[in-house]
Protein backbone atom coordinates (compact mmCIF):
# COMPACT_ATOMS: atom_id res chain seq x y z
CA UNK A 1 0.00 0.00 0.00
CA UNK A 2 1.39 3.44 -0.80
CA UNK A 3 2.19 6.86 1.02
CA UNK A 4 0.70 9.96 0.74
CA UNK A 5 3.45 12.00 1.78
CA UNK A 6 3.06 15.82 3.45
CA UNK A 7 6.19 17.01 5.55
CA UNK A 8 9.07 15.87 6.82
CA UNK A 9 11.30 16.98 10.07
CA UNK A 10 13.76 16.61 12.15
CA UNK A 11 11.71 17.95 15.09
CA UNK A 12 8.40 16.78 14.70
CA UNK A 13 6.44 14.40 17.09
CA UNK A 14 3.31 12.02 17.28
CA UNK A 15 1.85 14.36 19.43
CA UNK A 16 2.25 17.58 17.11
CA UNK A 17 -0.25 15.41 14.54
CA UNK A 18 -2.42 13.74 16.62
CA UNK A 19 -6.23 13.13 15.83
CA UNK A 20 -5.87 14.61 12.60
CA UNK A 21 -7.37 13.52 9.32
CA UNK A 22 -5.35 12.65 5.95
CA UNK A 23 -6.58 13.60 2.81
CA UNK A 24 -9.53 11.69 1.23
CA UNK A 25 -9.01 7.92 1.15
CA UNK A 26 -5.88 8.15 3.27
CA UNK A 27 -5.71 6.95 6.68
CA UNK A 28 -4.53 8.89 9.83
CA UNK A 29 -1.33 10.93 9.29
CA UNK A 30 1.82 9.37 11.26
CA UNK A 31 5.44 9.37 11.26
CA UNK A 32 8.33 6.99 9.69
CA UNK A 33 11.92 7.87 11.02
CA UNK A 34 14.72 7.63 8.87
CA UNK A 35 18.14 8.53 10.72
CA UNK A 36 16.69 11.92 12.74
CA UNK A 37 14.37 12.46 9.91
CA UNK A 38 10.65 11.88 9.83
CA UNK A 39 8.59 11.82 6.77
CA UNK A 40 4.90 13.26 7.66
CA UNK A 41 2.53 10.13 5.91
CA UNK A 42 -0.59 8.78 5.54
CA UNK A 43 -1.47 4.90 4.34
CA UNK A 44 -3.30 5.62 1.10
CA UNK A 45 -5.88 3.29 -0.74
CA UNK A 46 -5.26 4.38 -4.03
CA UNK A 47 -2.45 5.36 -6.35
CA UNK A 48 -3.39 8.92 -6.51
CA UNK A 49 -5.08 11.86 -5.11
CA UNK A 50 -8.38 13.55 -6.33
CA UNK A 51 -7.51 17.59 -6.72
CA UNK A 52 -10.23 19.00 -5.02
CA UNK A 53 -10.73 21.68 -2.12
CA UNK A 54 -10.82 19.38 0.82
CA UNK A 55 -7.61 17.43 -0.35
CA UNK A 56 -5.83 20.78 -0.81
CA UNK A 57 -7.27 21.81 2.58
CA UNK A 58 -5.99 18.56 4.24
CA UNK A 59 -2.69 18.40 3.22
CA UNK A 60 -2.04 21.70 3.69
CA UNK A 61 -3.77 21.05 7.91
CA UNK A 62 -1.48 18.44 8.19
CA UNK A 63 1.42 20.55 6.89
CA UNK A 64 0.35 23.60 8.97
CA UNK A 65 -0.09 21.86 12.12
CA UNK A 66 3.55 20.82 11.94
CA UNK A 67 4.36 23.97 11.29
CA UNK A 68 2.58 25.85 14.02
CA UNK A 69 5.40 23.74 16.06
CA UNK A 70 8.60 24.12 13.83
CA UNK A 71 9.08 24.28 10.52
CA UNK A 72 9.13 21.46 7.83
CA UNK A 73 9.81 20.38 4.89
CA UNK A 74 6.46 20.45 2.46
CA UNK A 75 6.22 17.70 -0.02
CA UNK A 76 4.57 18.65 -3.36
CA UNK A 77 0.65 18.39 -3.23
CA UNK A 78 -0.20 14.44 -4.70
CA UNK A 79 3.25 12.85 -3.63
CA UNK A 80 2.69 9.32 -3.86
CA UNK A 81 5.23 7.04 -3.36
CA UNK A 82 6.23 3.26 -2.12
CA UNK A 83 7.51 2.47 1.20
CA UNK A 84 10.60 1.79 -0.91
CA UNK A 85 10.96 4.91 -2.82
CA UNK A 86 10.45 7.01 0.42
CA UNK A 87 13.27 4.69 2.27
CA UNK A 88 15.35 5.44 -0.99
CA UNK A 89 14.79 8.61 -1.17
CA UNK A 90 15.23 9.61 2.29
CA UNK A 91 18.37 7.87 2.72
CA UNK A 92 20.22 9.10 -0.59
CA UNK A 93 19.01 12.88 0.06
CA UNK A 94 19.75 12.76 3.74
CA UNK A 95 22.49 15.46 3.50
CA UNK A 96 20.39 17.89 1.45
CA UNK A 97 17.13 17.53 3.28
CA UNK A 98 19.48 18.26 6.46
CA UNK A 99 21.19 21.33 4.83
CA UNK A 100 17.67 22.65 3.98
CA UNK A 101 16.05 21.99 7.33
CA UNK A 102 19.18 24.10 8.95
CA UNK A 103 18.15 26.35 6.25
CA UNK A 104 14.31 26.88 6.78
CA UNK A 105 14.55 26.70 10.53
CA UNK A 106 12.94 28.63 13.01
CA UNK A 107 11.61 30.72 9.97
CA UNK A 108 7.99 30.78 7.98
CA UNK A 109 7.53 31.64 4.23
CA UNK A 110 5.23 35.03 3.76
CA UNK A 111 3.66 35.58 0.54
CA UNK A 112 3.23 39.23 -0.99
CA UNK A 113 1.35 39.92 -4.33
CA UNK A 114 1.29 43.39 -5.65
CA UNK A 115 -1.49 44.00 -8.25
CA UNK A 116 -1.39 47.33 -10.40
CA UNK A 117 -3.59 48.92 -12.69
CA UNK A 118 -1.57 47.17 -16.14
CA UNK A 119 -4.12 49.64 -18.18
CA UNK A 120 -3.84 53.04 -16.76
CA UNK A 121 0.07 52.42 -15.86
CA UNK A 122 0.60 51.72 -19.95
CA UNK A 123 -1.60 54.46 -20.53
CA UNK A 124 0.41 56.80 -18.73
CA UNK A 125 4.20 55.71 -20.01
CA UNK A 126 2.47 56.25 -23.32
CA UNK A 127 1.12 59.23 -22.83
CA UNK A 128 4.35 60.41 -21.21
CA UNK A 129 6.26 58.85 -24.69
CA UNK A 130 3.98 60.53 -27.16
CA UNK A 131 4.59 63.82 -25.02
CA UNK A 132 8.30 63.58 -25.47
CA UNK A 133 7.99 61.94 -28.93
CA UNK A 134 5.90 65.42 -30.12
CA UNK A 135 8.18 67.63 -27.90
CA UNK A 136 11.25 66.37 -30.25
CA UNK A 137 8.88 66.41 -33.18
CA UNK A 138 8.44 69.85 -32.94
CA UNK A 139 11.59 71.03 -32.21
CA UNK A 140 13.34 69.65 -35.34
CA UNK A 141 10.57 71.53 -37.20
CA UNK A 142 10.40 68.11 -39.88
CA UNK A 143 7.57 67.93 -42.36
CA UNK A 144 4.75 65.65 -41.51
CA UNK A 145 5.55 62.05 -41.25
CA UNK A 146 4.57 59.23 -43.96
CA UNK A 147 2.88 56.54 -43.19
CA UNK A 148 5.82 54.36 -42.89
CA UNK A 149 7.33 56.50 -40.56
CA UNK A 150 4.69 57.20 -38.39
CA UNK A 151 4.48 53.31 -37.96
CA UNK A 152 8.17 53.25 -37.17
CA UNK A 153 7.45 55.91 -34.75
CA UNK A 154 4.73 54.21 -33.64
CA UNK A 155 6.58 51.08 -33.18
CA UNK A 156 9.22 52.92 -30.66
CA UNK A 157 6.90 53.82 -28.77
CA UNK A 158 5.54 51.17 -27.63
CA UNK A 159 8.80 49.59 -27.34
CA UNK A 160 9.34 52.82 -24.67
CA UNK A 161 6.05 51.54 -23.16
CA UNK A 162 7.24 48.33 -22.56
CA UNK A 163 10.20 49.22 -21.22
CA UNK A 164 8.97 52.17 -19.02
CA UNK A 165 6.66 49.28 -17.61
CA UNK A 166 10.03 47.39 -17.23
CA UNK A 167 11.16 49.96 -15.34
CA UNK A 168 8.77 50.90 -13.01
CA UNK A 169 8.07 47.09 -12.50
CA UNK A 170 11.61 46.66 -11.04
CA UNK A 171 11.17 49.52 -8.67
CA UNK A 172 8.13 48.69 -7.12
CA UNK A 173 9.99 45.13 -6.35
CA UNK A 174 12.73 47.15 -5.33
CA UNK A 175 11.09 49.36 -3.06
CA UNK A 176 9.51 46.46 -1.78
CA UNK A 177 12.26 45.15 -0.80
CA UNK A 178 14.07 47.92 0.19
CA UNK A 179 10.99 48.58 2.89
CA UNK A 180 11.04 45.33 4.54
CA UNK A 181 15.17 45.41 4.36
CA UNK A 182 16.54 42.63 7.00
CA UNK A 183 13.23 41.78 8.52
CA UNK A 184 13.32 39.37 5.39
CA UNK A 185 16.22 36.59 5.57
CA UNK A 186 15.51 35.19 2.27
CA UNK A 187 13.43 35.77 -0.93
CA UNK A 188 12.31 34.73 -3.97
CA UNK A 189 10.66 37.36 -6.07
CA UNK A 190 9.07 37.03 -9.37
CA UNK A 191 8.46 40.66 -11.25
CA UNK A 192 5.82 40.27 -14.53
CA UNK A 193 5.96 43.79 -16.02
CA UNK A 194 2.98 42.49 -18.41
CA UNK A 195 0.88 41.61 -15.89
CA UNK A 196 -1.76 42.95 -13.41
CA UNK A 197 -0.30 40.82 -10.85
CA UNK A 198 3.36 42.88 -11.31
CA UNK A 199 5.53 41.12 -8.32
CA UNK A 200 4.67 38.28 -6.71
CA UNK A 201 7.40 37.88 -3.75
CA UNK A 202 7.71 35.09 -1.21
CA UNK A 203 9.51 36.23 1.97
CA UNK A 204 11.51 34.11 4.63
CA UNK A 205 11.15 35.45 7.86
CA UNK A 206 12.00 34.50 11.37
CA UNK A 207 9.39 33.64 13.37
CA UNK A 208 10.57 36.10 16.10
CA UNK A 209 10.75 39.24 13.86
CA UNK A 210 7.48 38.34 12.45
CA UNK A 211 5.52 41.82 14.36
CA UNK A 212 8.59 43.40 12.92
CA UNK A 213 7.73 42.22 9.25
CA UNK A 214 4.50 42.52 9.63
CA UNK A 215 4.47 46.39 11.04
CA UNK A 216 7.33 47.46 8.06
CA UNK A 217 4.71 45.81 5.31
CA UNK A 218 1.95 47.69 6.88
CA UNK A 219 3.76 50.93 6.45
CA UNK A 220 4.99 49.81 2.91
CA UNK A 221 1.15 49.47 2.24
CA UNK A 222 -0.13 52.85 3.31
CA UNK A 223 2.94 54.35 1.55
CA UNK A 224 1.46 53.32 -1.91
CA UNK A 225 -2.25 53.30 -1.96
CA UNK A 226 -1.97 52.85 -5.67
CA UNK A 227 -1.32 49.25 -6.01
CA UNK A 228 -3.35 46.61 -4.23
CA UNK A 229 -1.20 44.07 -2.07
CA UNK A 230 -2.37 40.48 -1.22
CA UNK A 231 -0.69 38.95 1.62
CA UNK A 232 -0.89 35.31 3.26
CA UNK A 233 1.02 33.42 4.99
CA UNK A 234 2.34 32.08 7.29
CA UNK A 235 3.46 28.86 5.16
CA UNK A 236 5.75 26.02 5.25
CA UNK A 237 8.89 27.34 3.25
CA UNK A 238 7.75 25.83 -0.34
CA UNK A 239 9.28 28.64 -2.14
CA UNK A 240 12.95 28.09 -0.43
CA UNK A 241 12.62 24.53 -1.53
CA UNK A 242 15.09 23.21 -4.33
CA UNK A 243 13.39 20.74 -5.64
CA UNK A 244 15.50 17.57 -6.42
CA UNK A 245 14.73 14.03 -6.73
CA UNK B 1 -11.42 48.80 -10.93
CA UNK B 2 -8.55 46.48 -9.59
CA UNK B 3 -9.99 46.93 -6.07
CA UNK B 4 -13.06 46.29 -7.32
CA UNK B 5 -12.73 42.98 -9.33
CA UNK B 6 -10.24 41.64 -5.98
CA UNK B 7 -13.21 42.39 -4.10
CA UNK B 8 -15.52 40.41 -5.41
CA UNK B 9 -13.25 37.13 -4.72
CA UNK B 10 -14.35 35.56 -1.81
CA UNK B 11 -11.76 35.48 1.15
CA UNK B 12 -12.33 31.42 0.85
CA UNK B 13 -11.73 31.55 -2.98
CA UNK B 14 -8.16 33.42 -2.18
CA UNK B 15 -7.31 31.08 0.24
CA UNK B 16 -7.81 28.61 -2.04
CA UNK B 17 -6.23 30.17 -4.34
CA UNK B 18 -2.45 31.03 -2.76
CA UNK B 19 -3.03 27.39 -1.21
CA UNK B 20 -3.26 25.68 -4.37
CA UNK B 21 -0.14 28.35 -5.78
CA UNK B 22 1.82 26.70 -3.02
CA UNK B 23 0.99 23.34 -2.89
CA UNK B 24 0.97 22.97 -6.52
CA UNK B 25 3.86 24.33 -7.55
CA UNK B 26 6.40 24.22 -5.20
CA UNK B 27 7.93 21.63 -2.78
CA UNK B 28 9.58 18.55 -2.61
CA UNK B 29 9.40 15.83 -5.28
CA UNK B 30 10.27 12.38 -4.77
CA UNK B 31 9.86 10.26 -7.78
CA UNK B 32 10.12 13.29 -10.83
CA UNK B 33 6.21 13.19 -11.69
CA UNK B 34 3.52 13.38 -10.03
CA UNK B 35 -0.08 12.29 -10.86
CA UNK B 36 -3.49 13.57 -9.22
CA UNK B 37 -6.80 13.49 -10.55
CA UNK B 38 -9.33 16.38 -11.78
CA UNK B 39 -12.88 15.30 -11.49
CA UNK B 40 -11.76 11.91 -12.31
CA UNK B 41 -9.11 12.81 -14.97
CA UNK B 42 -5.52 11.82 -14.49
CA UNK B 43 -3.56 14.47 -14.83
CA UNK B 44 0.33 14.48 -14.58
CA UNK B 45 2.93 16.87 -12.95
CA UNK B 46 6.37 16.01 -15.90
CA UNK B 47 9.22 16.32 -14.43
CA UNK B 48 10.30 18.99 -11.36
CA UNK B 49 8.60 21.79 -13.57
CA UNK B 50 5.08 22.95 -13.18
CA UNK B 51 4.24 21.14 -16.41
CA UNK B 52 0.46 20.06 -16.37
CA UNK B 53 -1.05 17.98 -18.48
CA UNK B 54 -3.67 14.96 -19.11
CA UNK B 55 -2.07 11.24 -18.38
CA UNK B 56 -3.55 11.16 -22.23
CA UNK B 57 -1.83 14.27 -23.60
CA UNK B 58 1.53 12.96 -22.19
CA UNK B 59 1.31 9.95 -23.95
CA UNK B 60 0.44 10.59 -26.92
CA UNK B 61 3.34 12.97 -26.81
CA UNK B 62 5.68 10.18 -26.10
CA UNK B 63 4.30 7.85 -28.64
CA UNK B 64 4.52 10.79 -31.19
CA UNK B 65 8.56 10.93 -29.76
CA UNK B 66 9.14 7.51 -30.41
CA UNK B 67 7.47 7.09 -34.05
CA UNK B 68 10.10 10.29 -34.60
CA UNK B 69 12.56 8.50 -33.07
CA UNK B 70 13.35 12.02 -31.73
CA UNK B 71 16.16 12.09 -28.95
CA UNK B 72 15.55 15.55 -28.35
CA UNK B 73 14.27 16.83 -24.88
CA UNK B 74 10.67 18.33 -25.24
CA UNK B 75 8.13 19.74 -23.04
CA UNK B 76 4.28 18.98 -22.49
CA UNK B 77 2.05 21.31 -21.40
CA UNK B 78 -1.77 22.10 -21.22
CA UNK B 79 -1.69 24.72 -23.98
CA UNK B 80 -0.46 21.72 -26.39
Amino acid sequence: MPFYAYCLSDEVTDRMIESMAGVAGAGAPQLIQYGGIAAVVSRLEAERVGLTRENVFAHERVVGRVLAHTTPLPFRFGTVVSASQLEGYMNSQREFLQAQLARVRGSVEMSVKVVWNLEAVRREATARNALKGSATEDESGAEPLGLGAAFMLAKRREILGDEALRSEASEIASWLNERLGDAVREMEVRVRPMEALVVAAAHMVLRERMEEYQERLRAARLERPDLHFLTSGPWPPYSFIQARS
Amino acid sequence: MIDEELDLLEESDLSLLETLDHILARGLVITGEITISVADIDLIFVGLNVLLTSVEKAHEVLRERENRGDSKQETVDSSQ
